[in-house]
């Protein structure tokens, strides 16, 4: 299966952990659809970072795809 | 929706009926799309239009007797088409472009009596269709009363290049013969149908056994088939001749497999059309040339371009819905037909569905009455039910819905001070989210001036669940609305709002309902108003109030008593635009809802006035400078510009909700048990393009504050050390937030909010 690496350098830390994030493999999911992707997470309590453009750029892109299913 | 109702709605439009010439045309020549071609110059592609239809266009083209150009529209305004010069300058300047194929041979052998153009194109269409096709006549050459024609209209290769085409398409032809009614009885013998063109053959020779021929199928018995016919006394047509011929093929056709020679033939030769085409706006042009004069090019282009193209479309110069996806309304209801009937794969039409405002301008625009919205609600209905309707489409608005529902909203009490209404006072969920305080005022009014005690209920009417096709849930709410006024004695309900007037009408019984308009017109003293009125303003009804002439005329009276001077314009009243709210159609589909609006405010130069707070709200926010009526009647004294009050958004709507029941409980009650949430107890600072931002993205203050709320406990956000934001997320059901936010001394400065619907691993449920 492949993954899509949406991962890409941040300034954002956890600010609980105190830890700067790293790319972390996951499957995220939207109406019974599961997809393997990169993002961007918190080494330690593992919160996962989604920043606007892929939320409303292909993130949104594929919601709307599947809600069309 | 199943095979037959699609037709039924189908029927309905008649976009794709013949334009008049065409309909007059016996072999419905699509003259429109060939003045298309000619206005441009296109030779080439108009002569393909004629090789189409015309079994020979070098000879139809020139001598047609045209009964086209008596149908044609524009004699209603000036003088037809030339559509015969046309057709000549075309024919004379072209030579065949399209050459239709010649179906596979199948046996069945015709034997065609006569040399005429009956004769001609039976034999030509027979052929094409795959019989042997085989012309006998006494004369020396083919042509019959065409013969006659001046050879400066119908010069010789013209019927030269007839000949070629039958032959090229295997036609036998056999000239010079002797015709008597033996040789027929002889030649006939071992053949499967005979045509006699009554051009060129005296009736006296036809079988004796024949019967008067059948004007459908010009079957005169037997295998017998007669038409065409200077011979029977009528006049030379040449098109007359032309039509028999091919009908006469037709019927030899279904002679040979067997079939009906009459079934479903009413759409054949000349026929009448149901298309409507309107000839507003079409200046008056006539004709530049003598009808009997040889065209030039550049008359030829000048003159196809007075064409009007006839269609209807009359819906969709209208609706901004239409245009948008390209459709009129036979196109759409296929459309969704086939989005129905998919199984698996993408649903195309989910949300075009979704984007109509149900707003039935269409239908009273239809000469047919097509039922648009009620397609598209029923089809969001089977969405829903199919469990295929896309969450993201009505989701927000059902939960403002469930909302103004809501025990923080809703409100149901007799007058202060009284325990019995003979009036209920509904202001509707929408005026109550825009203009809290002209509720109160305008319940004040009621409640002084009313013969009777004036009871008070917040809610909504349950709109927004019918539009977005929930059943279950618009059942719900109005059995809640039915329960509430028995439980008040059954008062007369007054409603602000024409959406809630038409949902109690039409779903209701019982319970008798009126406008807030209505009332207010039939009261003796209207409230002082101290407003600055603008000299001429234009009054915006709402689509919901299509059917409700007197609110509109009350609207219109009250305009008069306090002294607006009213400009009336076209595409109001019973043919009023949507705002974008309606069917959702906001929510559904952001761009199309506001260009809705922008187009309904565009209507009238002058500033207008809403009596539908929705109509009011989306107006103004394209920069329509519009008020409420009751902004005028009761007029807010903290705000000056009435024509310009901003559109609260989402999150003001809930709060003025949530604030209009608190502030009625307190003064009007002496009530003050609130409990609030946890969270809203958090202070916000949002600058105005953050507040815009987040209407566009349908999040909440509420929403914010609980984002905030859920993640300060445990520090569960990122941090950037460059500024100190923080960032942080929640989901609180289907939906997760991020806010990104600084804290400052008083409050939370919010610099940018978005949401997805995807669900992360740590939000699993
Ligand atoms: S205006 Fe054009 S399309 Fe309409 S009837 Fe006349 S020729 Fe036909
Ligand atoms: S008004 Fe619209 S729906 Fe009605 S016939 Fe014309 S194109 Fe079709
Ligand atoms: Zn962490």
């Amino acid at each position: 299966m492949t993954t899509f690496s949406f991962a890409q350098d941040t300034p954002w830390k956890c600010a609980a952990c105190d830890q700067p994030l790293i790319p972390r493999k996951m499957s995220i999911t939207y109406l019974k659809s599961e997809f393997h992707v990169e993002l961007m997470a918190c080494p330690q309590c593992n919160m996962t970072l989604v920043e606007e453009d892929l939320a409303v750029g292909k993130m949104f892109e594929v919601e709307q795809l599947l809600e069309d299913k | 929706m199943d095979q037959k109702q699609l037709r039924e709605f189908e029927s309905h439009c008649i976009q794709e009926e013949h334009p008049y010439c065409t309909a007059a045309c016996p072999i419905h020549v699509d003259v429109r799309g060939f003045m298309a071609f000619m206005a441009k110059g296109k030779l080439k592609d108009a002569r393909k239009i004629l090789d189409r239809s015309m079994p020979f266009p070098e000879i139809l083209g020139r001598i047609c007797d045209h009964p086209c150009e008596q149908a044609c529209i524009r004699n209603q305004l000036d003088e037809s088409l030339n559509i015969h010069g046309l057709e000549f300058h075309c024919v004379s300047n072209t030579s065949q472009v399209l050459k239709l194929p010649k179906l596979p041979g199948k046996g069945g052998k015709v034997l065609v009596f006569g040399s005429g153009l009956t004769a001609m194109t039976a034999a030509l269409d027979l052929a094409r269709k795959g019989r042997q096709s085989t012309i006998i006549s006494s004369a020396s050459e083919l042509g019959g009363s065409i013969l006659e024609i001046d050879d400066t209209i119908l010069p010789l290769e013209s019927r030269e290049t007839a000949v070629q085409m039958l032959e090229r398409y295997d036609v036998t032809i056999t000239l010079n013969q002797k015709i008597t009614p033996e040789r027929i009885t002889e030649l006939t013998n071992d053949c499967d149908a005979v045509l006699f063109d009554l051009d060129t053959i005296s009736l006296d020779i036809l079988p004796a056994d024949r019967i008067e021929a059948d004007p459908i199928s010009l079957h005169i018995g037997g295998k017998n088939f007669a038409g065409g016919g200077s011979l029977t006394g009528e006049n030379f047509s040449p098109i007359k001749q032309v039509a028999d011929g091919r009908r006469a093929a037709l019927s030899i056709e279904r002679f040979l497999q067997n079939a009906s020679l009459t079934a479903q033939r009413t759409g054949e030769g000349a026929t009448t059309t149901r298309l409507y085409t309107s000839l507003e706006g079409v200046a008056v042009l006539p004709q530049k040339t003598q009808k009997e004069q040889h065209l030039s090019p550049e008359e030829a282009t000048e003159e196809a371009g007075r064409c009007i193209q006839c269609e209807c479309m009359e819906c969709v110069k209208q609706c901004q819905f239409l245009q948008a996806y390209k459709e009129y309304p036979k196109t759409l209801v296929r459309k969704i037909f086939n989005n129905e009937s998919i199984v698996q794969g993408t649903r195309q039409a989910n949300t075009m569905i979704n984007s109509c405002s149900l707003c039935n301008q269409c239908t009273v625009i239809c000469p047919n009455d097509f039922p648009v919205a009620e397609v598209c609600r029923t089809a969001r209905e089977q969405l829903v039910q199919a469990k295929h309707m896309p969450p993201s489409a009505h989701e927000f608005a059902l939960e403002d819905m469930a909302f103004s529902l809501s025990d923080t909203c809703s409100l149901l009490k007799h007058q202060p001070g009284t325990d019995s209404s003979q009036y209920l006072y509904f202001p509707g969920c929408q005026l109550s989210g825009s203009s809290p305080e002209t509720v109160i005022r305008s319940y004040q009014f009621l409640c002084d001036h009313l013969d009777g005690n004036v009871g008070i209920m917040l809610s909504c009417c349950g709109i927004p669940a019918h539009w977005a096709g929930q059943p279950t849930q618009f059942e719900q709410v109005l059995t809640a609305f039915t329960d509430a006024v028995n439980s008040m004695g059954m008062p007369t309900v007054i409603t602000a709002c024409s959406s809630c007037l038409s949902i109690f009408k039409e779903f209701t019984d019982d319970i008798s309902v009126t406008s807030l308009w209505e009332v207010l017109d039939s009261l003796e003293n209207l409230p002082a108003s101290t407003a600055e009125l603008p000299s001429t303003m234009a009054v915006f009804d709402p689509c919901t109030a299509r059917e409700q002439k007197l609110v509109r005329q009350s609207v219109r009276n009250l305009c008069s008593k306090i002294g607006i001077e009213i400009d009336e314009f076209p595409f109001n009243a019973e043919l009023a635009d949507c705002c974008g709210y309606g069917g959702l159609m906001q929510f559904a589909n952001q761009n199309l809802g506001e260009r809705t609006a922008k187009a309904k405010g565009e209507r009238s130069p002058h500033p207008g006035l809403a009596y539908c707070a929705m109509c009011r709200d989306n107006l103004v926010s394209t920069g329509k400078p519009i008020a409420h009526l009751l902004d005028f009647l009761f007029p807010d004294p903290d705000v000056n510009s009435l024509l310009e009050r901003p559109n609260p958004g989402f999150s003001g709507r809930h709060e003025n909700r949530a604030r209009l029941k608190q502030k009625i409980s307190e003064s009007l009650f002496q009530e003050t048990d609130f409990t609030t949430a946890p969270h809203s107890a958090i202070e916000l600072l949002i600058e105005p393009q953050v507040i815009e931002l987040m209407n566009r993205r349908h999040i909440l203050e509420e929403d914010v504050r609980k984002v905030i709320h859920h993640v300060n406990q445990n520090r569960s956000y990122f941090i950037n050390p460059e500024n100190n934001r923080r960032l942080a997320k929640y989901r609180p059901i289907r939906v997760t937030y991020w806010v990104e936010y600084s804290e400052e001394d008083s409050g939370y400065r919010i610099h940018n909010c978005y949401s997805h619907r995807m669900v992360l691993p740590e939000d699993q449920p």
